[in-house]
């Protein structure tokens, strides 16, 4: 049993150590408020002013002009909401984000395997795997805009003599989407391929060697060692380009403008054709639509966090 | 992030900027009449929508002229403001703005951005200098001048003006047996037409489809035009504001029904909205009729390797005699925030663009139509017209419309975006989607909101 002293003794010292530690964070904060200081501000003026702001004109009507200027409430919601369209317009977002994150991924670990042979003349075949890196998405679109041309494109050109009918890859509302994902996931790829072969590389030979001691082979190799040593890359890439698929608007506008039928029309796609297409200043609405992709870009980042995070081996 | 994050803030800097609400300096009533430069020459800028190119040169080599013509006294700068899309947006950012510095003395707007213009208050009417100083403008053409006058009274001065027309080739027609001076008239006889002119080969696939056009709003306003009917309600909007489209009415439906059938028989090649394709299929042969405005004639010429026929846009249906077409284009705007011995320096020019000599200049390097009737007596304008003698069925076709309240085309603040809207209906139908009736019922529902905020913001203010 302690005395009363003693207990009162323990007690002080604990609250001291306590204070202590809660003074040594507070000057570490501080500092780190200041290392961080400049991000933050930079953050506050391109990102979350823009972003209360916007949330503030969603709830105003403007003028024809594009000027706010009457409080609306919550009447942009509930115009974006009865909209028919709008169901359809979420769904090719998320379709749009589902043909192109996961095989850009898939198609990027086989890649960056191919690229780990110790072959001759690998370093060249790196260097070309990863330049579509170095396109612009305005490029790369004009060029896939050619291939994929209706009336005198390059793929059709290769299907002629083979007899299988042109296939209208942009001017059907069935393709035109996948067409998209396909110049999307090209774009993609040198950077998938370029981080996940830095992901490979990283893996210590020492690893390997203890595996295959223990009779690992091939796929056994490839499902045991080498994916769950690579998701920390693999998870960065997902959770970025979901994101990146998410707000991609460069190559919808170039090569289907939305269309056809509204096929291709994602909800940044959307956002910008009632705020500026076609002589539109709906900033209002299209202020709505914002917060709406900003709702799905948090839900979908926070799902991936909640349900894939834990599954990442981090060493 | 950064992408969301730069549309976010193009969003902010739009909005942001709308703070106070600025007095109108001038309105039609109280024009100065007696305002004076405080300095010579005064200087105009005037934002234009040409890109390099035939048609930009055509600008500068006028603004030119008449920079010389007024030596000392008017300097005209023009100034590439972007497509028209892209200088209508600018324009508005610079309204927007509330500063007059930001503004230009003059602008070209494109015909659908008409109603916009006169709701902005932003314009001084072209009729309040056409008033002061009693022009007269009997040579211009009535029926070019019929889109820009609302109950008589002139806001802008149209400028580059187009008509659309039926393309076809000369050569498949006599190739299918069909005559290529009695190119079809309806809607009906471009399908027959459109039947024989279609070519398979012996695998089965279409070397040349029998009709093609982009999917163009432009195009449907034109069919609805030529069966004399509106576009939009309250007399195509000219008697009162329109509150509602007409483009999901029986003769609108028709004409793309019509079009989603020759499509789904493989007559028809659908290249989409983006018309540099369709145009790129008729060049190539692929295509053996095409909707096309009279801008292209040139371009057409240029570059087919066939002969290239031209007839007056088709009719959706035989038995109707009125109606014709809408002209298509842009016109001039003078803009009433800037000082007022300025603007009367912008009318200045603008009255040279449209006197006989210049117009004929305009026509024969852009291939756009005169809007000054004396321009097509001009030699050289007589010389063009006998080198693209094609260009006659656009003469004759301006000539015979008879102009009323579906001719002068549908007014509408939100034209631009009911166009695209109408695209879209047309699309849905087109690629099999939906059916006709449905696809327009929708385009129309979707964009009544867009109508009503906009007559909503602009009776409140």
């Amino acid at each position: 049993m302690l005395t009363q002293v003693e207990l009162t003794g323990i007690r002080a010292a604990a609250s001291a150590q306590v204070r202590d530690r809660h003074r040594l964070a507070a000057r570490e904060l501080l500092t780190a408020a200041l290392f961080l200081l400049p991000s933050l501000l930079v953050f506050t003026v391109f990102l979350f002013w823009p972003l209360l702001r916007s949330a503030v004109i969603s709830t105003y009507g403007n003028d024809i002009i594009g000027r706010p200027t009457r409080f609306t409430g919550s009447h942009n919601y509930q115009l974006l909401l009865s909209q028919p369209e709008l169901h359809e317009v979420i769904l090719n977002t998320l379709l749009f984000t589902l043909y192109t994150v996961l095989p850009a991924l898939v198609i990027g670990i086989a890649l960056a395997l191919l690229l780990q042979l110790r072959v001759a003349g690998i370093g060249f075949f790196r260097t070309l795997l990863a330049t579509p890196f170095g396109f612009s998405v305005a490029t790369a679109s004009a060029v896939f805009g050619i291939f994929f041309n209706p009336g005198v494109g390059v793929l059709n050109g290769f299907l002629y003599p083979f007899h299988i009918h042109p296939v209208g890859w942009l001017t059907s509302p069935t393709t035109a989407l996948l067409a998209v994902a396909a110049t999307t996931v090209w774009l993609q790829l040198g950077y998938n391929v370029l981080v996940l072969s830095a992901g490979l590389q990283a893996i210590p030979e020492d690893v390997y060697e203890a595996a295959r001691l223990d009779g690992a082979r091939g796929l056994s190799l490839l499902r045991h060692v080498t994916l769950p040593l690579l998701t920390p890359s693999l998870f960065f890439l997902l959770v970025v380009s979901t994101i990146q698929s998410l707000q991609s608007f460069g190559q919808i506008d170039i090569l289907t403008k939305g269309g056809p039928a509204r096929s291709t029309t994602t909800l940044v796609y959307d956002l910008y054709l009632n705020a500026f297409a076609f002589g539109n200043s709906n900033f209002g609405l299209a202020s709505a639509i914002a917060m709406v992709l900003f709702l799905l870009v948090v839900i979908v980042t926070a799902i991936q966090f909640g349900v894939l995070e834990r599954r990442v081996f981090y060493r | 992030m950064k992408r969301l994050a730069v549309l976010v803030l193009l969003l902010l800097l739009a909005a942001a900027c709308g703070g106070g609400n600025d007095q109108q300096t001038s309105s039609s009533g109280n024009f100065d009449w007696n305002s004076k430069a405080p300095a010579k020459p005064v200087k105009i800028t005037f934002w234009h929508g040409f890109s390099a190119g035939a048609n930009q040169d055509a600008v500068n080599a006028l603004a030119a002229k008449f920079s010389d013509a007024h030596k000392g006294e008017i300097e005209v700068t023009p100034v590439y403001a972007g497509d028209y899309d892209t200088t209508f947006a600018k324009l508005k950012a610079a309204i927007q703005s509330g500063k007059a510095d930001q503004l230009p003395s003059m602008v070209q707007i494109y015909d659908i951005g008409t109603r916009f213009m006169i709701d902005s208050q932003a314009i001084t009417p072209a009729q309040t200098f056409i008033d002061h100083e009693k022009y007269s403008a009997k040579d211009l053409e009535p029926n070019i001048l019929g889109y820009y006058q609302i109950n008589g009274k002139l806001f802008s001065m149209p400028w580059n003006v187009s008509t659309p027309l039926l393309y076809f080739n000369r050569d498949a027609f006599s190739e299918a047996g069909l005559d290529p001076n009695k190119p079809p008239s309806t809607l009906a006889e471009l399908r027959v037409a459109a039947e024989k002119l279609t070519k398979k080969d012996a695998s089965g696939s279409t070397v040349r489809y029998g009709f093609g056009a982009a999917i163009y709003g432009w195009f449907l306003e034109q069919f609805t035009a030529r069966a004399d009917q509106t576009y939009c309600n309250n007399g195509n909007g000219r008697d009162k504001s329109a509150t509602k489209v007409l483009f999901n009415q029986p003769v609108d439906i028709k004409v793309v029904d019509w079009w989603a059938n020759l499509v789904k028989d493989g007559l028809a090649l659908n290249t989409g909205r983006q018309t540099p394709d369709a145009q790129n299929a008729f060049k190539a042969g692929k295509v053996a009729m095409n909707l096309e405005s009279t801008g292209t004639l040139r371009g057409y010429q240029a570059a087919v390797k066939f002969q290239l026929g031209t007839a007056p846009y088709p009719k959706v249906e035989s038995s109707t005699t009125a109606g014709g077409t809408i002209i298509g284009g842009a016109s001039l705007w003078v803009l009433n925030k800037r000082p007022a011995y300025e603007q009367k320096a912008a009318w200045e020019f603008e009255k040279f663009l449209e006197q006989g000599d210049s117009m004929a200049y305009w026509h024969t390097h852009t291939g756009y139509f005169p809007v000054d009737k004396k321009s097509l007596d001009d030699p050289t304008d007589k010389d063009w017209v006998a080198r693209y003698p094609q260009f006659k069925t656009a003469i004759d076709q301006l000539h015979s419309t008879k102009l009323d309240k579906a001719t002068q085309g549908c007014l509408l603040g939100v034209m631009p975006a009911t166009r695209q809207a109408a695209e879209v209906g047309m699309e849905t139908a087109i690629t099999g989607k939906a059916p006709a009736k449905k696809a327009m019922d929708d385009a129309a529902a979707n964009i009544q909101p867009q109508i009503d905020q906009y007559n909503q913001a602009t009776s409140g203010s």
